[in-house]
């Protein structure tokens, strides 16, 4: 396909591709929804920092990750895109702002979903950038690799690697219960093991970083924002993208209608529910 | 009851527009919107004060789509289900200031003060919104059968009268309501589904060509029409076209 025939895309074209990769993303947000209530485990964090673990490590996750981010990409750029044509379409503006009763989330879509871009950099920085190796966080080391490394290297005992292995150790949550993982290692420190012990790989320890942020009040409060905007998107991106692909009918446009506002409740519950939770201490 | 209108006058399609404010009083509750600026017309021209003010109508009956002013924000004024003809003066009250402006779309240009071209719409309709072959007489009841339902959804599809409404409705002035509807009616029925796949893809090639955009699922379209043409048909559209997609074996004769 010639570049000319694929700018000359049709608009219904284009609406189904934002609607389908829109789609993907929905499913994609349930799945990080669900995984994210691992945080509130009474179990210390040992099953989500073995799901952190198994999400950073495996080969289908990590082709994925490359999946959702083009996903995401072209989401954006194809919606920017109808935006922006659509802006030329009426050259001369009403002088009277319009009176019409119109759904308000879509009418948002385009500015609800700028702002959430501005969000997910903000939860980048929090988060995914430290897994990047972009942002220093907190981190933790499989114990076994640990004693392997160890072994391995004969150097003389130094006394800060022994000095931020007991602060590690020492450490509420330091050690989880089942001794397999050291973790709330803070950045000065892994550095310090890091280098006395290269063979050993830290990964970044999810579990206390989100205990940590959350246990500030106006990150929970930007993160319960960044979740109500989320909600005001999906609010239209659900029901618009059964009517983008053709699945409305008398019949059904109630039913998808209520579909729509229980999934963007849970979903908007679901997330703010980890950050209150961990912010009241329940 | 008086108003203080505020009208926008355009002398041709390249003059450079502007609102004119004017007074109409003793106009009575039961005058419909087209008949106070009958007046105020009349007025202009009695007393030498200005070029009548130039609107599009016809029927005056609701059934012919010809007229269309974008009153107070709304297309066909503040009221559900009529066009502007069929708006009465007792929908306002006494002293208010009415704001009258044309359509506003890049594809449907001001000729002169509230009157803008529509023809795009008769663009889209000659590029597939017809049936290629003759018909023939009226054919006896049930030679062709139809299940009732379809006839309905196809009736109600082909009650768009293309006032154009939805174009000057939408935040993108999107024409997918009127193409939904076009489309809808002939698909719906034996005789137009022999040529669906073609006449989708020529009329939204065409919509989108004469630079209508796309709908963004606001439905301020099926808010603001006159026959109430539902969302459905633009769903309808949408799904013509996913099924145009993938059937693949024409190639349209353009």
């Amino acid at each position: 396909m010639d570049t000319n025939k694929l700018i000359k895309i049709s608009s219904i074209t284009k609406k189904l591709l934002v609607g389908l990769f829109g789609a993907f993303l929905l499913v994609f947000l349930l799945f990080h929804m669900c995984a994210n209530l691992f945080i509130l485990a009474k179990d210390g964090g040992d099953a989500y920092s073995a799901f952190c673990h198994f999400m950073g490590t495996n080969v289908i996750v990590k082709v994925f990750e490359i999946v959702l981010f083009a996903t995401f990409f072209l989401h954006m750029c194809l919606s920017c895109w109808l935006w922006w044509q659509n802006r030329k379409n009426r050259p001369v503006r009403y002088h009277q702002p319009s009176r019409t009763k119109t759904a308000k989330g879509s009418k948002l879509a385009i500015v609800t979903g700028s702002l959430l871009l501005l969000c997910i950099v903000f939860h980048f920085y929090d988060f995914y950038f430290v897994k990047m190796n972009v942002v220093k966080g907190t981190y933790m080391v499989n114990t076994e690799q640990l004693m392997i490394a160890a072994q391995k290297g004969n150097q003389e005992a130094d006394p800060s690697v022994e000095q931020a292995l007991i602060k590690c150790m020492t450490k509420e949550g330091g050690i989880s219960a089942d001794y397999k993982w050291l973790r709330n290692i803070e950045s000065a420190d892994k550095e310090v093991l890091q280098k006395a012990y290269p063979e050993a790989e830290f990964e970044p320890d999810f579990y206390n970083m989100a205990r940590q942020k959350f246990s500030v009040w106006h990150i929970v409060l930007c993160y319960l924002v960044f979740f109500f905007l989320v909600g005001l998107h999906i609010r239209h991106g659900f029901e618009s993208a059964f009517q983008t692909f053709g699945l409305n009918h008398y019949k059904y446009s109630k039913l998808i209608e209520v579909l729509g506002i229980i999934y963007c409740w849970v979903i908007c519950l679901g997330f703010a529910i980890v950050p209150i939770v961990v912010f009241l201490g329940l | 009851m008086n108003f203080t209108l505020h009208i926008w006058r355009q002398e041709n399609a390249k003059a450079k527009g502007r609102f004119e404010t004017y007074k109409v009083s003793d106009i009575s509750s039961d005058c419909s919107f087209l008949e106070m600026l009958d007046i105020l017309n009349e007025q202009l021209i009695n007393d030498h004060i200005a070029h009548p003010v130039c609107f599009d109508n016809d029927c005056r009956e609701g059934i012919c789509g010809m007229c269309g002013l974008y009153i107070n924000g709304r297309p066909h004024g503040n009221d559900d289900g009529i066009t502007t003809c069929q708006l009465h003066m007792r929908k306002f009250n006494d002293g208010d200031e009415i704001w009258i402006e044309p359509w506003r779309a890049k594809a449907f240009p001001v000729i002169c003060d509230l009157v803008v071209d529509r023809s795009a719409f008769d663009k889209i309709i000659q590029a597939g919104g017809y049936i290629s072959v003759t018909t023939g007489g009226v054919p006896d009841a049930n030679t062709i059968p139809v299940a009732k339902r379809f006839a309905d959804m196809a009736m109600d599809a082909a009650e768009c009268i293309g006032c154009g409404a939805c174009v000057a409705a939408c935040k993108n002035a999107s024409a997918m309501l009127f193409v939904g509807a076009k489309v809808a009616h002939l698909a719906l029925l034996p005789q137009g589904q022999v040529e669906a796949n073609e006449r989708v893809k020529k009329m939204v090639c065409r919509m989108d060509e004469l630079g209508f955009g796309s709908c963004t699922n606001t439905y301020a379209c099926e808010a603001e029409c006159p026959k109430q043409i539902k969302r459905q048909n633009i769903a309808r559209l949408n799904r013509e076209w996913i099924k145009q997609l993938f059937s693949g074996n024409h190639k349209p004769n353009e």
